[in-house]
């Protein structure tokens, strides 16, 4: 990587934290659009005590400047404290971390079975023939009408009344029986993005086996699987790496349907809770948390394309 | 004409068609001609012609859909009797193919190095590290300079005649009997084409390689081939001996082609020297563009002290290969860029700076109009042709009544000799050099008296241009418009032009009456130009023997080079 | 010709054309019909008032009275899903116009001035886009409290990036063409070049997209609803409805979600089926 490359990927990389830096700014001014007095804002559902309104002004400094209070939320943030929770009466820390982990599970899973499903359909589509590829296409096309919860009543019905093969509620305790109470959800959020990734997949696979660099390689005698390896998948990678980082991040919110579906006590299920009982200071922090993991993933899979086309990373030569 | 017997290659009665339930149409009706070793042969055809279907045919890179008939024939092997895999085989070693724009034939995200050795390992079974000593030792043979550099560059490191000797590079890998040549030089400046077409003699001549050269530059096959076989829609029309082909051509469309491509007789104005109309005096454009390496900004000169006139009525030509500003240039003149520094005058008026507002440019688009180079791209689709020149005329006749602008706009078409019943057709109907006669009877709806010209007749066959720049020279002496043509082909400016200016890398090299500087060139770039031009008794020689080019062969003037820099 | 004879004239022919040849677009119509005549008429279509209580058994199965059955409280499930349609249908319906009028504006105004100005935009298109319209959603439920117009409103922000990104690239491309600086030379005015020629060259985009998003939007707002933060019960709101009979599914009584899911997915497929051949016939273009 030259230079040129770097700098174009340090820019980028700026922009991202900038972007970052804006997002939070935007969560933080919440408290102060909602309509009425921000301490109530603050205080949720719940009507303060004197002495509680007490602690929330001082708390969130409400007497500062309002840049001051900006750097007081972010500063917390940054350095793990996350605020308190007026409504649930506690560190939003401490409600957070045990649910971290149960959401992160479920999203890496969800993410598997896309890889999987999703490219290895799109794939499938794009080179084995047409009746495979119209049986995708007729699956996809379904699939993309499938939003979460659907799949997650139809799963439950299926796998509560008819079948009993899999758990549909709760996220279970350790690694194996956690796994084996997320599939169900994992399902549920994946079947849509499955039939997305399908799509895509397909598209960009298909428009790299009929590219002329593709029939060159053909000609020259090359094998097949060879060519498919190195010049069809490898070319249409940085399609699918796109859109991979925009889908992953936002499962993390997306989860909080399957959560609500199957009763799983992730960040989702928080977020839902909080809002429904208008805790803003929870709402933020996982606001935020979900606008960082979507810049982060964003930006590795910038990297990654990068990576394979450093011509998309090259300083733009134009007037 | 080689004296072995030995046909490499035979193509015999080879028909091409679309397959019957889609439109079922034949495109190649029938293709017969014979490529003997050693011997070169050029396919010279113009768009339709079916030379690069037939050729994509042999080589097997027909899309989906197509119906081949007749015989094709490699070393005597008939190609439909032979299994995939041998077929596949014979193709991959005997066969080496070239393609007009190689950029998209080579994996954008794949280094030279890989792209180079992919066939040597799998192909021919050879080992990683015989295979790279083998492929840096062919790019030295097309003469690829400082090649271990070059194997770990991507295809967007190299220029466009850089990347083209790659290509014939990786094809000479497996020693093929005959190379398959489709418009490999088209998308090349003229001193590159010299500089490629002599590597390929070169090649041919140490490796008794055979070739067939699809073009649709007669001239330039004549000069590099034994002999030439003309197709017209679809079917070979006639095989002539490059040495005679002028003596011998029977067919009415070859005479055609030959005569189109022979410089015309056009009346020269001389006149008494009136005062210019234009007058272009130290023009100086630059542009910032990021630096290629490192950090800050680098600065691309694209003209630079560029002067000139242009006589009422008179027509200059303004020639250059890519990158030497002409169009940059042309593009100030007309307001769609502004000059750093230098200065232009039209009829007395300051225009150094482009028109503030739309009254100030409806102002000047009655004076100076342009038409551009890409036919396809100048009209808006959605519009048929009468909206789109019903919508120039009203523009500067806004009060006129209906029935005036709609005669004004059956005159402009006529002005074009364009039938009247193509006025109610979208653009897609119509053919390149209808189109852009639209385009022409567009810019002429303000009663222009300067015609900026950019490449307005390179994208058209030779025959469609012909008929265009003796239509654009008709309108010339009907109304008094004066035309200054941009364009990279000398030829072209030879038939439409008074004077001259030559452009190299943003400077005015020569200028002056166009007999002047043609036939009697004072500077050696004009004179190296005119060498590079294809001709009976033409011979390329390779100026450079170990440099990749100097001229930068970018196409466009919005794309950067750092000053002085080579690739 | 006007941007609106255009767009209407285009429209017609091409479902006019599209109709007579594949049976799978015209079934797709006549699915968005219906809902379309199920959102403006349900109430008025509903056998019973979506809202009574114990019209019939509770939980029942599909049966002559009741062809959807009832629900966990004895209410028509026909009824009540003729009458969700309204809500359904209208909160994706503003989501889309107003990310469609909002996204080309912000996507023409970036490609046309470029510069500063595009910079701006462009960082505004990153910011909207970083927030995932689920969270802006609750954002705005926990700032305004539950119900359909705030998320709505949020969604409709959260839509803007797709359409500003989309016709953002597409105009600079079209004002990257040949034409459009010849009509610049020819001293056509700026209004007239951007809604005369570029508006209508970028039309087909954004039906295409509009079409598209109307189809997300609907999942989105259903989920919201699902979640309990968009319409509340005892609206009948399909994501509502759905929601609320989770408990009677595991019971062992289906139809009470099953029914409104299944009008969701019908005519989020047939929106998707449409929009998948506007936008064949978008890139088809006219060159």
């Amino acid at each position: 990587m030259n230079a040129g490359v770097v700098r174009t990927l340090a820019g980028k990389l700026g922009e991202l934290a900038l972007t970052l830096f804006l997002a939070s700014v935007v969560i933080f001014s919440a408290v102060l659009l909602t309509p009425g007095d921000p301490v109530a804002a603050l205080a949720g559902g719940i009507r303060p005590t004197p002495e509680l309104i007490e602690a929330i002004r001082a708390q969130h400094h409400l007497d500062d400047p309002v840049w001051q209070q900006y750097l007081h939320w972010v500063g917390g943030v940054l350095t793990g404290d996350l605020g308190t929770s007026f409504v649930y009466k506690t560190d939003v820390a401490a409600l957070i971390a045990p649910r971290i982990g149960v959401t992160v599970l479920l999203v890496v899973y969800t993410a598997v079975l896309i890889a999987i499903f999703g490219i290895g359909s799109g794939v499938l589509a794009a080179t084995r023939g047409p009746k495979a590829d119209r049986a995708v296409l007729i699956g996809t096309s379904i699939g993309m009408a499938m939003p979460t919860f659907v799949v997650a009543i139809l799963l439950i019905w299926v796998f509560a009344r008819v079948l009993g093969w899999f758990p549909v509620y709760g996220a279970g305790d350790g690694f194996a029986d956690m796994a084996y109470h997320l599939t169900l959800p994992a399902i549920s959020l994946a079947v849509l993005y499955i039939a997305f990734f399908s799509r895509i997949t397909r598209g960009a696979v298909v428009g790299q086996l009929h590219s002329e660099h593709v029939d060159t390689a053909r000609v020259r005698g090359i094998p097949r699987s060879q060519v498919f390896r190195r010049h069809v998948f490898l070319n249409a990678s940085p399609q699918i790496l796109a859109v991979s980082g925009v889908t992953v991040a936002g499962l993390f919110a997306t989860s909080a349907i399957a959560e609500q579906a199957f009763g799983i006590g992730g960040l989702g299920s928080l977020l839902t809770e909080a809002a429904a009982r208008k805790d803003l200071p929870v709402v933020q922090v996982i606001s935020l948390l979900l606008v960082v993991v979507f810049v982060v993933l964003n930006a590795v899979a910038d990297i990654a394309i990068a990576v394979i086309d450093p011509d998309s990373a090259k300083p733009r030569r134009n007037a | 004409m080689s004296g072995i017997s030995d046909v490499v290659l035979e193509l015999d009665g080879v028909s091409i068609a679309t397959s019957a339930d889609t439109s079922g149409r034949t495109l190649v009706h029938d293709c017969t001609l014979q490529v003997h070793a050693g011997e070169a042969v050029g396919l010279v055809g113009e768009s339709g012609s079916g030379k690069t279907l037939s050729t994509r045919a042999v080589a097997g890179l027909l899309p989906d859909g197509f119906a081949v008939g007749g015989t094709i024939r490699i070393d005597g092997e008939d190609l439909s009797l032979l299994p995939a895999a041998r077929l596949r085989d014979v193709r991959a070693r005997r066969l080496g193919m070239v393609f007009q724009t190689p950029r998209a034939h080579l994996n954008p995200f794949r280094t030279i190095g890989d792209f180079m050795t992919e066939a040597l390992v799998s192909v021919a079974g050879e080992r990683a590290d015989a295979a790279a000593s083998r492929a840096m030792d062919l790019l030295d043979e097309v003469g690829v300079p400082d090649p271990s550099r070059r194997m770990r560059q991507r295809p967007g490191d190299l220029s466009g005649g850089l990347l083209q000797r790659v290509m014939i590079a990786a094809t000479l890998a497996m020693d093929p009997r005959i190379l398959l040549a489709d418009e490999i030089t088209t998308a090349l400046d003229v001193t590159t084409q010299e500089e490629v077409m002599a590597v390929i003699a070169d090649l041919r001549r140490h490796r008794d390689l055979a070739m067939l050269f699809i073009t649709h530059d007669l001239p330039l096959a004549g000069a590099v081939c034994d002999r030439v076989v003309v197709m017209n829609q679809g079917r070979t029309v006639e095989t002539l001996p490059a040495a005679r082909m002028r003596e011998q051509a029977r067919d009415p469309y070859t005479v055609r082609l030959l005569s189109a491509s022979l410089p015309g007789d056009v009346e020269r104005r001389t006149g008494a020297p009136a005062e210019p109309i234009l007058r272009v005096d130290g023009l100086r454009k630059t542009f910032r563009v990021r630096a290629a390496k490192g950090f800050g900004h680098d600065e691309f000169v694209a003209v630079d002290g560029v002067g000139f006139d242009l006589a009422p009525g008179g027509s200059l030509g303004i020639v250059g290969e890519s990158g030497s500003g002409k169009s940059t240039t042309a593009r100030i003149i007309c307001g769609l860029e502004t000059a750093d520094a230098g200065s232009i005058t039209v009829k007395g008026e300051d225009w150094t700076r482009p028109a503030r507002g739309s009254r100030g440019r409806r102002r000047r688009a009655r004076i100076a109009q342009m038409v551009f180079q890409d036919p396809y791209q100048s009209l808006d689709p959605r519009q048929t042709v009468r909206e789109c020149l019903t919508e120039a005329v009203a523009l500067h006749r806004p009060k006129a009544p209906r029935p005036e602008v709609t005669a004004r706009v059956d005159e402009l078409l006529a002005n074009v000799a364009l039938d009247t019943t193509l006025a109610d057709r979208h653009p897609r109907a119509l053919s390149g050099g209808q189109r852009q006669r639209v385009t022409i009877a567009r810019s002429l709806a303000a009663d222009p008296e300067i015609l900026v010209l950019d490449e307005a007749v390179s994208a058209l066959d030779v025959t469609t241009q012909v008929e265009v720049l003796t239509l654009l020279d008709g309108i010339r002496r009907s109304t008094g418009v004066a035309l200054l043509m941009i364009s990279h082909d000398l030829d072209t400016v030879r038939r439409l032009c008074d004077e001259v200016v030559v452009m190299r890398s943003g400077v005015v090299v020569e200028q002056g009456p166009i007999a002047d500087v043609l036939d009697r060139p004072a500077a050696e770039y004009t004179r190296m130009l005119l060498d590079s031009i294809p001709r009976e008794g033409w011979v390329p020689r390779r100026r450079r023997p170990a440099r990749t080019g100097a001229l930068p062969s970018v196409a466009t003037t919005t794309t950067a080079i750092p000053r002085g820099g080579t690739r | 010709m006007s941007v609106a004879q255009l767009a209407g004239g285009r429209v017609a022919a091409v479902v006019r054309r599209a109709a007579t040849r594949d049976p799978l677009v015209i079934a797709a119509v006549v699915v968005v019909v219906g809902v379309a005549v199920m959102a403006v008429f349900g109430s008025a279509l509903a056998p019973y008032d979506p809202n009574a209580i114990y019209v019939g058994p509770v939980s029942a199965a599909p049966s002559l009275a009741h062809p959807f059955g009832t629900d966990d409280l004895g209410r028509d499930i026909l009824s009540r899903v003729l009458a969700g349609t309204a809500p359904s249908v209208l909160g994706p319906v503003i989501v889309v116009l107003v990310s469609s009028l909002a996204g080309a504006a912000l996507g023409i105004t970036a490609a046309w001035f470029g510069g500063a100005v595009d910079g701006i935009a462009s960082r505004l298109i990153e910011l909207i886009f970083a927030i995932p319209g689920l969270v802006l959603a609750v954002l705005a439920v926990a700032m305004f409290g539950k119900g359909l117009l705030a998320p709505t409103l949020a969604l409709a922000i959260a839509y803007i990036p797709i359409v500003a990104r989309l016709i953002r690239a597409g105009a600079r491309q079209e004002l990257g063409r040949p034409y459009m600086a010849a009509l610049r030379i020819q001293g056509v005015g700026s209004a007239a070049i951007c809604f005369r020629h570029l508006v209508p060259a970028l039309l087909p985009a954004l039906f295409a997209q509009t079409t598209i998003g109307f189809g997300y939007a609907m999942l989105d707002l259903a989920a919201i609803s699902f979640l309990g933060l968009g319409a509340q019960p005892p609206a009948s709101d399909w994501g509502v409805m759905i929601a609320g009979g989770q408990p009677a599914l595991i019971a062992g009584a289906p139809e009470q979600s099953m029914f409104p899911a299944l009008f969701v997915v019908l005519t989020v497929l047939a929106v998707n089926v449409l929009g998948a051949r506007v936008t064949t016939w978008a890139e088809g273009g006219e060159r």
